[in-house]
């Protein structure tokens, strides 16, 4: 009698639907819902009560309007350097500390491996305002100057010419721990045998990471890529926490999601008085710019696997 | 099985009177605020209310930079607070131009116990006065006392002699003369800035004619407070480019700058900081020929909110903030360096606060130059102020700027 699913005698085939629904409510109640919401948001003006229906006003203003789309373009290439230190050093970063940290021949792995890992576990909010006071000559001009170092006491996070990238560096000594610790769980998976008979053929290090570990481990960069286009699309706090809402100096650290927060959610100093639907209207750009980022590449990795 | 019985009779009476008792219970009102930081202080004034009226107030303050948001979802939604500070001009305006605020000009007492120019942040254009107006703030310089008496220096009578006061920290060599910096965008212009204008502009009526436009903002009297300004950069720390508003304070409490020109409600911040004594606060000079004044900015008011469940119960408090006991019973409250606005003799007993409100006499007073009417000029301004620090740009070129924002604002 028992033929399908978990000790059923009705099989039906569907009995799995039930399990689903949780998940389902879940999602849709606080996560399909208010983004849908969102978009509807952004078809309306007004902060109040009193919204009206514009149309695709919120947009057009996003990019005709001449303060919020000379913000708008801003902040958005501001995100793309922002992404690409990511994507370019620590993510490349990453791989090249798990390829060294896999090293069975290596002392002191753990130890390694912890210091890597633990900026992660520190709160964002920490960790700028220590690189904050660390950057701040005011504070460690005179350790530098002493130490002979006086070069390297400016104003990092005050000139429009450095403080992005100083921000991004940041960031990425934060966040390198997490794609150090996947590739090397993806590397860790790869068999012994495959490395050994390279070896035994004659293939170096060099040659062992190009085309053994690096094509072997390929979904994982696949993931980690996605995630780091979707985390850093999302960014707002390490900005936050450096350089205030606005972006200091000059917008110069303004990104979308400072950007979003300062429209859609606080409103610009001193009036602070948002507009939700320039705000929600940010907020679906991003999510359509997410979407078409990820899609294709998460199609792709998808059919590697199959 | 009878003693179980009683008791349970005893019990359900007790529950049905507590029951009863909380029905019946006094009103309590809850009241929204950014002053997160002085919440307990606050908290005493409205305990001291509750002692006159029976009526028990709640102090519910937000995140001071999420406030205005907060507080408008809160309204939106119907569960905003019955009592809420009101920002003045502009951003407290919309709120009442949204319906959430009780018209405060019936209340007694608010259209007698205040000047018309105190009253004026709070007052729509139809002459409806939307919030109680509370306090007021100034800007000054706080100086490390004891190193001035060290060096036997002495606070300055004008802006000349400020800048040689500086020049002469300067070449100290100890200190920095100035702790100020632009990294936090809003201190440079509010603080320092705006802080030095009225020295230049003057007061209210002076402000109408470049409102109006009569009165152009590269004018003899803008660009000579741009280059003053221009003057004073120079002896701020290096790096003075990421030197955030929170470092100001710090850089004087580690005696590493002499100066600070910050607002009077960091009074109680520095009283905190050093011995009374050590820490003392002079205006902004004006320059030599030029009328002393001084940016008394009107802060915050409180207003009722319109959809209340208890709207008599609110009337009462505003009236009792509205007359000199309940100003007298805030101010007794209020955090330090922020000044009642009420026309009538209050006393405050901490002796910093009282010099920097001292300082006001035989000045003009005005509210920062841009916040009634030109408040769409605040980033650019701001961003010509930086650039000036920098040296990107002469206090000439910042002038032009601004005429040209003044006259893009006034054709709109």
């Amino acid at each position: 009698m028992r033929r399908y699913g978990a000790g059923s005698v009705h099989p039906g085939g569907f009995y799995w639907q039930w399990y689903l629904i949780p998940a389902l409510l879940l999602y849709s109640i606080f996560m399909a819902y208010p983004m849908i919401d969102s978009v509807r948001l952004s078809l309306f003006a007004g902060t109040t009560g009193t919204r009206a229906f514009v149309g695709f006003d919120n947009y057009s203003r996003l990019f005709t309007d001449p303060l919020i789309s000379k913000r708008f373009l801003n902040a958005f290439g501001n995100t793309w350097v922002f992404f690409a230190f990511h994507m370019l050093l620590q993510n490349v970063l990453g791989m090249m500390f798990a390829v060294v940290l896999t090293n069975r021949t290596m002392r002191g792995r753990t130890i390694y491996q912890t210091i890597v890992f633990v900026p992660c576990t520190i709160a964002v909010l920490v960790t700028g305002y220590l690189f904050k006071l660390i950057l701040n000559p005011v504070w460690t001009g005179r350790i530098l100057r002493d130490a002979g170092l006086a070069f390297l006491a400016k104003p990092w996070l005050g000139m429009e010419s450095s403080a992005l990238n100083i921000v991004s560096l940041v960031s990425v000594w934060q966040w390198v721990g997490i794609p150090t610790m996947m590739f090397i769980a993806g590397l860790q998976g790869i068999s012994d045998d495959l490395i050994e008979a390279a070896t035994i053929d004659g293939a170096d290090s060099w040659k062992t990471f190009w085309k053994i570990k690096l094509p072997l481990i390929m979904p994982v960069v696949g993931m980690i890529a996605i995630m780091t286009f979707v985390s850093n699309f999302n960014a707002f706090d390490i900005v936050y926490a450096m350089e205030t809402p606005n972006g200091a100096p000059n917008y110069a650290t303004d990104i979308i999601g400072t950007m979003f927060y300062r429209y859609g959610v606080a409103g610009e100093h001193p009036t602070g008085i948002p507009q939700p639907g320039v705000g929600a209207a940010i907020s679906t750009v991003i999510f359509i710019m997410l979407l078409i980022g990820v899609i294709p590449t998460l199609s792709r990795t998808r059919r590697k696997e199959d | 099985m009878k003693k179980l019985l009683s008791l349970l009779v005893a019990i359900a009476m007790l529950l049905s009177l507590m029951a009863a008792a909380t029905a019946q219970s006094p009103v309590v009102l809850t009241m929204g605020s950014w002053e997160n930081t002085a919440a307990a202080v606050i908290q005493e004034m409205l305990d001291a209310y509750k002692e006159v009226s029976g009526i028990e107030i709640r102090f519910e303050p937000t995140q001071a930079d999420q406030y205005n948001a907060a507080l408008r979802l809160q309204l939106d939604n119907g569960t905003g607070p019955d009592l809420f500070y009101s920002r003045s001009y502009a951003t407290g305006q919309e709120l009442h131009d949204a319906g959430f605020n009780m018209n405060c000009s019936e209340i007694p007492g608010v259209l007698e116990n205040f000047a018309p120019s105190s009253l004026e942040p709070w007052q729509a254009d139809d002459g409806i006065v939307f919030a109680v107006p509370v306090a007021a703030v100034s800007h000054v310089v706080y100086y490390n006392s004891a190193y001035f008496e060290e060096k036997g220096l002495s606070t300055p009578e004008t802006f000349e002699e400020f800048l040689a006061l500086c020049e002469e920290i300067k070449a100290f060599g100890d200190m920095y003369p100035l702790a100020n910096g632009i990294a936090s965008e809003w201190d440079i212009l509010e603080c320092v800035y705006l802080g030095m204008l009225p020295n230049y502009v003057g007061g209210p009526e002076e402000r109408a004619l470049y409102e109006a436009g009569s009165a152009k903002m590269n004018d003899d009297k803008f660009l000579k407070s741009l280059e003053d300004f221009a003057a004073l950069t120079k002896y701020f720390p290096d790096g003075f480019e990421s030197v955030q508003y929170g470092d100001g304070p710090a850089l004087m409490a580690t005696g590493q700058a002499a100066m600070f020109i910050d607002g009077s409600w960091s009074s109680g911040t520095f009283a905190r900081m050093y011995d009374f004594s050590d820490i003392g606060a002079f205006a902004i000079p004006a320059p030599e020929g030029f009328t002393p004044g001084m940016a008394f900015h009107p802060d915050y008011a409180i207003a009722g909110n319109s959809a209340t469940k208890y709207p008599q119960e609110v009337k009462d408090f505003l009236a009792w903030i509205a007359s000199p006991e309940g100003a007298q019973n805030a101010a007794n409250h209020m955090p330090q360096g922020f000044f009642p606005m009420i026309n009538a003799p209050i006393t405050m007993d901490d002796e910093l606060s009282n010099g920097i409100l001292g300082l006001n006499e035989g000045r003009t007073l005005d509210a920062r130059f841009i916040w009634p009417r030109m408040m769409d000029l605040y980033s650019a301004m701001r961003s010509n102020l930086d650039a000036i620090a920098k040296g990107e740009m002469t206090a000439q070129q910042a002038a032009d700027d601004f005429a040209k924002l003044q006259a893009d604002l006034l054709s709109k």
